[in-house]
C-alpha cells in the first residue's frame, strides 16, 4: 500500500503483503471444493473429489490456509445443506490439509516422481478410513449413506453381520480412489500454476 | 444434489416478512444448534418425529417449506432407502429379531425388520431435523445481519469475510465452470466418453477454472485493502442487530423445553417414550 500525505489520495499498487493473498485464498479453495461437485456431476464420476482443493491450497499456499478452506468448506456444507452434525466433516479436511503438507514436504507430492505420488495418494486414502469411519459413527450411525459403495456394504454386512466392518470395507473402496485422483489433480493443477502466482511468501 | 445445493447457495437469504425472519439470527442459530443436539442425545423415534413436525411447521411459518422440502428429498431421502432396504432387510444387521413382513424364498427368510427400520428411521430423520433446522436458520438470515452476528460473537473478521466471500464465490465460480465447459465442449470435450478420458477431462476443467480464480484473489486482495481490510481499527458493522421481545421468549421457550428433556433422560432414559425398543449403540 502506498500512503501518500497530503493532497494525493490514498492509492494500493499491490497487496500489503502474502497474508492477505492467503486470507482471500481460503474461500476460494472452499468453494472450489463446492464447484469441483458441480463437475464431478457434469461428468458423471462415481467420486466425490470434493478435497482436491484443500489439498491443492496446502500445495500451493501452506498448511493452514488448505486447513483452514477444506475446513470452511464444511462448515458452509454444515450450516445450509448437510444439517450440523455434517461440521465434523471438517476434521477430515484438517487431516487431509495435514497428510498432504507432511507428504508434500517429503517431496512425494510432485507430478515429476509419479510413482510417490500414486504412493502418498493411496496412503492418504487408506489413512483417511479411520476418521471417516469415526464420524460415520457418530453422526450417520454407520449406514450407508452413498449408492456408489451401498452393494459393496450391502455384501459385507451379509457375510459378517457386523455394520462397523461393512463401513470400514465400503470406506476403503471409496477413499482410496477418490484421495488418489484428488491428489494427481491437485499435484497437475499446482503444477501447471505460473510462477507470478505464487501464494507463498519468499524465504528469508 | 449439486444443482440443489447450488440454487439454494445461490439464491442464499429468502425475503419473506414472517415470524421466522424477525426472530434475531442468533435466536435461529440457537434453535438450530439445541435441536440438533438433543435429536442427537435421544434415541427415540416419537421425539425427533415431533422435532421433525415443529421445524417443518416453522418452515411453513417462514415459508420456505418447499425449499425444505426438495432438499429433504435429495440428501435424505435415498439414504432413508438404502438404510431401509440394506440395514431393515435381510441383511444380518444382527439386532433384526422382530419381522414386519417375510417371506421365504428358497428355503431363506427375507423381509423388513422392526428393529432396524427403527434404527434407520432415528438416525435419517435426526439428519432431517438438523437439515431442515440449518436451512431455516440460514435462509431466513439477511447475509449482512450474519455478518454482524459472527462480529458480534466475537469471531475474528477475517473469518466472518472468508464465510460470506465463500457463499459469494459459489456461484461466482459455477457460472465460471459452465463457460469454461461449454469452450471445452467446443473444442472436442466428451462428456459421454469411457471412465478414464472422463477422469482426464476434469484437468481441462479445473486448471482454467483454478487459475482464473487464483487471478482474481491478486485482485480481491488489493481491493480489500484499499478498503482498510488489514488496517488496525476497530470495524464497523452496517447492521445492528438486536434481540426483541420475540426473541426473549422463544429462547425462554427452548430453556424451558431443555428443563423437561433433562427431566425426561433423569426419569426415563435415554428412550423415554418408545415401548419394547432397545437401545442400539451404533456398530450395535
Amino acid at each position: 500500500m502506498t500512503s501518500a500525505k497530503g493532497t494525493k489520495p490514498t492509492t494500493v499498487e499491490r497487496p500489503a503483503g502474502f497474508a492477505i493473498l492467503q486470507i482471500v485464498l481460503i474461500p476460494v479453495i472452499a468453494a472450489l471444493n463446492y464447484v469441483t461437485g458441480v463437475i464431478v456431476n457434469i461428468l458423471k464420476l462415481p467420486l466425490f473429489l470434493d478435497t482436491w482443493a484443500t489439498m491443492f491450497g496446502t500445495i500451493v499456499a501452506g498448511l493452514w490456509v488448505g486447513a483452514a478452506g477444506g475446513f470452511l468448506y464444511n462448515i458452509i456444507m454444515a450450516f445450509t445443506l448437510w444439517g450440523l452434525p455434517a461440521w465434523v466433516w471438517g476434521f477430515i479436511n484438517i487431516y487431509i490439509a495435514i497428510i498432504t503438507w507432511v507428504f508434500w514436504r517429503i517431496g512425494w507430492v510432485s507430478v515429476k516422481s509419479p510413482v510417490k505420488l500414486v504412493a502418498a495418494g493411496i496412503i492418504v486414502g487408506v489413512t483417511n478410513v479411520i476418521p471417516v469411519t469415526a464420524i460415520s459413527w457418530g453422526v450417520f450411525g454407520l449406514m450407508p449413506t452413498y449408492a456408489g459403495t451401498a452393494p459393496i456394504y450391502a455384501a459385507v454386512l451379509a457375510s459378517t453381520g457386523d455394520i462397523l466392518t461393512a463401513s470400514v470395507v465400503s470406506s476403503i473402496v471409496a477413499e482410496i480412489p477418490d484421495k488418489l485422483i484428488s491428489l494427481i489433480l491437485a499435484a497437475v493443477v499446482a503444477s501447471r500454476m505460473p510462477a507470478r502466482f505464487t501464494l507463498r511468501p519468499p524465504k528469508a | 444434489m449439486s444443482n440443489t445445493a447450488f440454487g439454494i447457495l445461490r439464491s442464499g437469504y429468502v425475503a419473506r416478512d414472517t415470524f421466522v425472519h424477525r426472530l434475531d439470527g442468533r435466536t435461529k442459530f440457537l434453535f438450530f444448534l439445541w435441536i440438533s443436539l438433543f435429536n442427537y442425545i435421544f434415541y427415540d423415534l416419537y421425539v425427533t418425529i415431533v422435532s421433525f413436525a415443529l421445524v417443518m411447521f416453522l418452515a411453513f411459518v417462514a415459508r420456505i417449506q418447499r425449499f425444505a422440502t426438495t432438499v429433504l428429498v435429495i440428501i435424505v431421502l435415498p439414504i432413508v432407502l438404502l438404510g431401509l432396504g440394506i440395514i431393515g432387510g435381510p441383511f444380518g444387521f444382527v439386532h433384526n429379531k422382530t419381522a414386519i413382513a417375510a417371506v421365504q424364498v428358497f428355503g431363506y427368510t427375507v423381509g423388513i425388520y422392526l428393529e432396524g427400520t427403527v434404527y434407520v428411521s432415528v438416525w435419517t430423520s435426526r439428519l432431517a431435523v438438523t437439515i431442515t433446522a440449518a436451512l431455516l436458520a440460514y435462509v431466513t438470515t439477511h447475509p449482512s445481519d450474519l455478518a454482524a452476528i459472527m462480529l458480534k460473537s466475537r469471531l475474528p473478521y477475517k473469518f466472518a469475510y472468508a464465510f460470506l466471500a465463500t457463499i459469494q464465490l459459489i456461484p461466482i465460480l459455477t457460472n465460471e465452470i459452465t463457460t469454461i465447459y461449454q469452450a471445452q465442449v467446443s473444442r472436442g470435450l466428451n462428456v459421454q466418453a469411457k471412465l478414464i478420458d472422463r477422469f482426464k477431462s476434469i484437468i481441462v476443467l479445473m486448471i482454467p477454472l483454478t487459475l482464473g480464480a487464483i487471478n482474481q484473489t491478486q485482485i480481491r486482495a488489493i481491493a480489500l485493502e484499499s478498503r482498510g481490510f488489514s488496517a488496525p481499527v476497530k470495524k464497523v458493522m452496517l447492521r445492528d442487530p438486536k434481540l426483541k421481545a420475540s426473541d426473549y421468549a422463544f429462547i425462554s421457550l427452548m430453556a424451558a423445553m431443555t428443563c423437561v428433556f433433562i427431566y425426561l433422560i433423569w426419569t426415563r432414559g435415554l428412550v423415554p417414550f418408545m415401548v419394547g425398543i432397545e437401545y442400539v449403540r451404533p456398530g450395535g
